[in-house]
């Protein structure tokens, strides 16, 4: 294998992201370990190497002795193209070995896109797609983790389970089950069965979809032991919970390139657009003492001069000046710069601004999400033009000249004003400067970047009708009028591609074909522009007889059955709905520190959340 | 404050690593290394590291140098010690030098080239035969059909098999500059039937003046 490697790698660009080799890599040997894991991530080695949920997983997995955690990633097309050429299946980074071969073989699912190169990842690999022609072989287990598992059902018929929720715990007690019930001589279908019985793993084949008539879901029912409710997996203590001391450090450079500590799980604000904020409940941070013991440890095994500080709102720390304080004690002394990817409006204070400054001065980066503070209600986004300003005035004092704001189009209850508002709101950050007598040298930029907004599920507007692609591409053409200032730059998004996210998210089983339809008509790498079809896919929905519209564009009522409904990411239903009548009435939700919305979250814990 | 040139190897997978990914990578391995390097003063400190000749993607070296300042002097082969503790496999310091020449100094480097097929060698024979060697080759101004023959010595040249080995001198530094890679794709188009090239490896850098550099 590596000798026919070696004779190709030469005629690829940027050939390390296919031979491993980096710092930091475990390698093991393979006649000692008992349970091989390939943790495929379906796109390309740039970006999946920069995903923090990956290097946790690996670095867990692979502190077990006897287990053995490797790497692979979709190729580029060049690669591609050699592989299918020479007979080169797909392989694992570190060994270099067959992925055929391993015990598991487990994707990450972080965004719908990503679906059809997983299907051209098992066919690169040689392993049958549908699940049911897999036969009764224990091994290779194709697993599923990661965000987009709160919905796996158009996904459902090529993998033999989903593991949902947090993956530090259950994972480790997955792999246990196998090796025990393998050593046993257990069949494929007799370990799904058993493994259906660990909390947080859904094993779809155990389940029978029935559908009405007019094509929604009727029922979802188990067969034999199986749960009737899937519920996610969550780390309780997670001050404690496990973090790799060392990453694999890549030779090229890839999107996120640099060390962070994940500081926080979960987010106080409830944003009614946004999945995560819902998915990762309930809020936990780590000690200001844990994560900077982990970040030292990060920068002192991996080199890296740059730290980050990541969650879903970094400023959202009950303790970040602290920690920021101590942080910066170890990292200016070693010349490393400390960022704070997600920063907020409405706490970023000035003491905050001066610490981040002191290393590194960049872009920054807001996102107000609507253009009007009724808008901004609706979707509790509770960030006023008031905080946008005096944030934009802090920066602007500090020498900042590049503002990025982000929008999105197409929301709930959404006008044609509340577009207008998008360009009003970056033409006074504009004046804001302007009038300033002391600004920085140096010309202003603001950006406005607005996409398209696409439901998503257990969040409360997981009943809405996405807007349809005329009416977006009219308000995109409102905005695009509606800006006169040259010092504002607009981006949008093509809207065919949320079309399609929007019928993944919300998809049911019946997409299995669809899916299926498009990668073999040679789609794949679709969350690459380059690469993303339209046509492929619309001819995809008619072959099968599905209605893209049906997923993307219809009003759900609040009592119909969703494909995920058998999923419990514990938010409650009623909760969502609740949310759901307050967004059209108008009314904000407060944070989860200042008052508790009683989403059902806080179960997992057994106390209150704060 | 004292500067240090390391010799080092670069073979293996190695190889597959651009210029520019293996600064970034040795940056890292000196950050990981613990040794005392000095950064530059300004408002972006960085690390000082310098590589006097560049390698291209695909060829090995046993002779690579990379100059870099410490704050404070050391033993020689603790500074080895130290970063090849932190280094990954198929990048090996094994040697450093106080640097007595420049990079401006530099003038020819030495390859060993093994080649594997049938009539290799009667080829390279017909191939050094020409008077003239025409090959595309970058420079400054884009890519340029030159003559390269001048440029191309054979130090030594034998066979073991099929297998055709060859010791290449070809000038190498800011001046002229032929990289290994364009004489053996001029090769393969002379000699028009199939061959595998098993290794091709940097094994001396040479000064202007003939002496070695380092
Ligand atoms: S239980 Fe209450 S405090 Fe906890 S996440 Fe849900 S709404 Fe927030």
């Amino acid at each position: 294998m590596k000798k026919k490697l070696e004779s190709f790698l030469l005629d690829v660009q940027k050939p390390s992201r296919y031979c491993g080799g980096e710092v930091g890599q475990i390698v093991k040997d393979k006649e000692k370990v008992d349970v091989r894991f390939a943790f495929c991530f379906p796109d390309i080695y740039d970006v999946g190497m920069s995903h923090l949920g990956m290097k946790i997983l690996y670095s867990l997995i692979n502190e077990r002795e006897n287990y053995w955690c490797e790497r692979v990633f979709a190729p580029w097309q060049d690669m591609e193209e050699i592989m299918r050429r020479e007979g080169i299946p797909l392989y694992a980074l570190e060994s270099l070995d067959p992925v055929k071969e391993f015990d598991f073989v487990g994707f990450t699912l972080q965004y719908e896109m990503s679906y059809t190169t997983i299907l051209n990842m098992l066919d690169l690999a040689g392993i049958p797609i549908w699940q049911r022609e897999r036969g009764e072989n224990i091994a290779p287990m194709v697993v599923a983790g990661g965000p987009c598992c709160c919905n796996p059902e158009p996904l459902a018929d090529f993998f033999d389970l989903f593991i949902l929720g947090e993956g530090e715990e259950v994972n480790l007690e997955l792999m246990d089950l196998y090796r025990d019930m393998r050593d046993r001589g257990a069949s494929r279908s007799e370990f799904l069965r058993a493994a259906a019985q660990i909390e947080g793993i859904y094993v779809p084949s155990l389940y029978d979809v029935a559908y009405h008539a007019d094509g929604t879901v009727k029922s979802v029912t188990p067969q034999g032991h199986a749960p009737a409710v899937v519920r996610k997996r969550v780390i309780v203590d997670f001050d404690k919970v496990y973090y790799p001391e060392q990453v694999v450090v890549p030779f090229i450079e890839i999107v996120h390139d640099r060390v962070s500590v994940e500081v926080l799980r979960g987010c106080i604000r409830g944003c009614r657009f946004c999945q995560a904020g819902f998915l990762y409940r309930p809020f936990r941070e780590k000690s200001p003492e844990t994560i900077c013991a982990e970040g030292r440890a990060l920068c002192e095994h991996s080199g890296y001069d740059e730290l980050s500080l990541s969650s879903l709102s970094t400023s959202d720390h009950s303790r970040l000046e602290e920690t920021l304080d101590e942080m910066l004690t170890y990292t200016a002394q070693r010349h490393i710069n400390l960022s704070l990817p997600s920063l907020r409006v409405d706490n970023f204070s000035q003491s905050v601004l001066d610490k981040i400054t002191a290393v590194r001065k960049s872009g920054l980066t807001f996102a107000p999400e609507a253009g009007t503070q009724r808008l901004r209600d609706v979707i509790n986004k509770n960030v006023t033009e008031e905080e946008l300003m005096r944030t934009c005035k802090i920066a602007f004092d500090g020498g900042y000249t590049q503002v990025k704001l982000y929008f999105m189009m197409g929301l709930p209850t959404e006008t044609d004003d509340d577009i207008v508002g998008i360009a009003d709101l970056a033409q006074k950050v504009v004046d804001l400067f302007y009038d300033m007598p002391d600004r920085a040298k140096g010309k202003l930029q603001v950006s406005i970047s607005a996409a398209t907004f696409v439901p998503k599920p257990f969040t409360p507007f997981e009943f809405e009708p996405q807007m349809e692609k005329e009416e977006i591409l009219r308000r995109q053409e409102i905005l695009r009028r509606a800006v006169k200032s040259k010092r504002v730059r607009v981006s949008m998004h093509v809207s065919d591609v949320s079309q399609i996210e929007a019928v993944l998210a919300r998809g049911d089983r019946r997409l299995g074909r669809v899916l299926y339809e498009v990668w073999k008509n040679g789609g794949h790498l679709d969350s690459w522009e380059e690469y993303f079809d339209a046509g492929r896919w619309y001819a995809a929905f008619e072959t099968c007889g599905l209605d893209p519209a049906f997923y993307a564009n219809r009003r759900r009522d609040y009592e119909e059955v969703m494909p995920w409904d058998h999923i419990d990411y514990m938010v409650s239903k009623q909760f969502l709905i609740r949310e759901n009548e307050k967004a059209h009435a108008g009314v904000i939700t407060p944070t989860c520190r200042e008052q508790c919305a009683g989403c059902g979250a806080n179960s997992c814990l057994g106390r209150a959340c704060f | 404050m004292k500067d240090y040139r390391i010799v080092f190897e670069k073979t293996g997978r190695m190889i597959y690593i651009s210029h520019l990914d293996l600064n970034r990578c040795m940056l890292r391995a000196v950050r990981r290394s613990g040794l005392p390097a000095w950064y530059t003063e300004g408002f972006h400190p960085h690390l000082y590291l310098m590589f006097p000749l560049a390698l291209s993607l695909g060829t090995e070296s046993v002779c690579e140098a990379m100059d870099i300042r410490l704050t404070e002097e050391m033993p020689e082969e603790e500074i080895c010690m130290h970063l090849n503790a932190a280094l990954p496999e198929g990048l090996h310091a094994h040697d450093v030098h106080t640097p007595q020449y420049m990079t401006k100094d530099i003038g020819s480097a030495r390859y060993e080239v093994i080649l594997q097929g049938e009539g290799l060698s009667e080829a390279w024979e017909t191939f050094l035969a020409q008077e003239q060697i025409i090959a595309p080759k970058h420079t400054k101004k884009g890519m340029k059909d030159i003559d390269i023959r001048p440029m191309l010595t054979t130090e030594e040249m034998h066979t073991e098999g099929d297998k055709l080995i060859l010791t290449l001198r070809l000038p190498a530094g800011n001046e002229r500059n032929l990289n290994v890679g364009v004489v053996l794709s001029a090769f393969g188009k002379h000699a028009d039937k199939p061959f595998l090239t098993k290794k091709v490896c940097r094994t001396k850098i040479f000064c202007i003046n003939g002496e070695e550099f380092f």
